[in-house]
């Protein structure tokens, strides 16, 4: 399920009539509500993602960094997307949501990074790496997250790529679930998402 | 009626399980009321929230990473509550995140136990039951 709709992505948003330094100031303030009102107002702006990427590294606000996620999201290009990567492997758990909430909502610019988040030695990363195939077409997230499971070790990371594919997955996806069902038999939870996934995307479900 | 003699060995105890993945719920969910306990289901931590104070449980299980509020702020929030009975509610936090450094953040956020995933059924029951009161 979408978490975060796209629609407002500007990466070609002007920046006329600016206040860059005011900007800068604004995300430094030491008073929240003016760092969140400062995200928000830079939401879009393509010239402001070094000064969001900043902004975030030092922000401890939940609130002020989901406004600057939100804010980079909205710029929704290649740059804004590397500095939102790294958050994948947070320690904390709430930043780590933030970034995935973000990322989901700009698939096509997050689309050209999944093979190396899916090559990720952290196997954290590569789960929450599933999560941003949601939004995807199907029929690329089906080919995604079928070419991690067939190689993936780890049950888990398999798992959350399942759990994505029950609900975006199409009919290509069933022999590759079917294998790893084989594969992770001893791990009662993967036979038994596999064909809560199959029986969905076949339009079988009891 | 086999679940119902499973349910009055685990005396009605009822548990909150909170994940975003409905295949985690849907597998949690059977294995916990084959054992006789009764499940209620809440996606992410806000919802998990709002079940706690409008409703009785015995024992949340709650999942780390979730949108809208993880796990962590959950814990916290429900640790937080003024009212005893809610503030007091065993939690066990089930995860994928297995290091020590999650360990020791889901303990400070008041977890009573916490498990790394894939969790067996056999597992999560004991847990539950150990972590609800229900006599072993």
């Amino acid at each position: 399920m979408p978490l975060i709709k796209a629609g407002g992505k500007a990466a070609d948003k002007p920046a006329k009539g600016d206040n860059s330094a005011g900007h800068l100031a604004g995300l430094t303030s030491a008073a929240a509500d003016t760092r969140w009102s400062t995200a928000r107002a830079l939401a879009g702006r393509a010239d402001a993602v070094p000064a969001l990427a900043g902004a975030l590294a030092s922000e401890d606000s939940p609130r002020v960094r989901e406004a600057i996620m939100t804010a980079l999201m909205r710029v929704g290009n290649e740059a804004s997307v590397k500095v939102m990567l790294p958050y994948l492997a947070a320690d904390d758990a709430g930043l780590r949501a933030a970034a995935v909430e973000a990322l989901q909502g700009i698939p096509e610019a997050v689309a050209p990074f999944m093979q190396a988040l899916f090559a990720d030695t952290d196997s954290d990363v590569r789960i929450l790496a599933t999560e941003l195939a949601r939004n995807m077409p199907e029929a690329e997230a089906t080919r995604l997250l079928c070419a991690l499971i067939e190689n993936e070790q780890h049950p888990n990371v398999c798992a959350a790529a399942i759990d994505v594919l029950t609900e975006v997955g199409t009919k290509e996806a069933i022999p590759v679930l079917e294998r790893c069902a084989t594969r992770f038999a001893a791990t009662p939870f993967v036979p038994f998402a596999v064909s809560v996934a199959i029986a969905r995307i076949s339009g079988t479900e009891a | 009626m086999a679940e119902a003699d499973a349910g009055r060995s685990h005396g009605g105890k009822r548990i909150l399980v909170v994940d975003d993945s409905s295949l985690v719920r849907l597998y949690y969910r059977a294995a916990l009321e084959k054992a006789g306990f009764s499940v209620e289901q809440a996606i992410n931590g806000i919802e998990g929230l709002e079940k706690t104070l409008t409703q009785a449980f015995d024992l949340v299980i709650v999942d780390v990473n979730m949108p809208r509020m993880d796990g962590i702020a959950f814990l916290r929030s429900l640790r937080s509550q003024a009212d005893i009975a809610v503030a007091g509610l065993p939690a066990l936090m089930i995860s994928t995140e297995s290091e020590r450094e999650d360990m020791a953040a889901a303990a400070a956020a008041g977890a009573n136990f916490y498990l790394v995933k894939p969790v067996s059924e056999a597992d999560l029951v004991r847990h539950a039951a150990l972590l609800a009161g229900v006599a072993q």
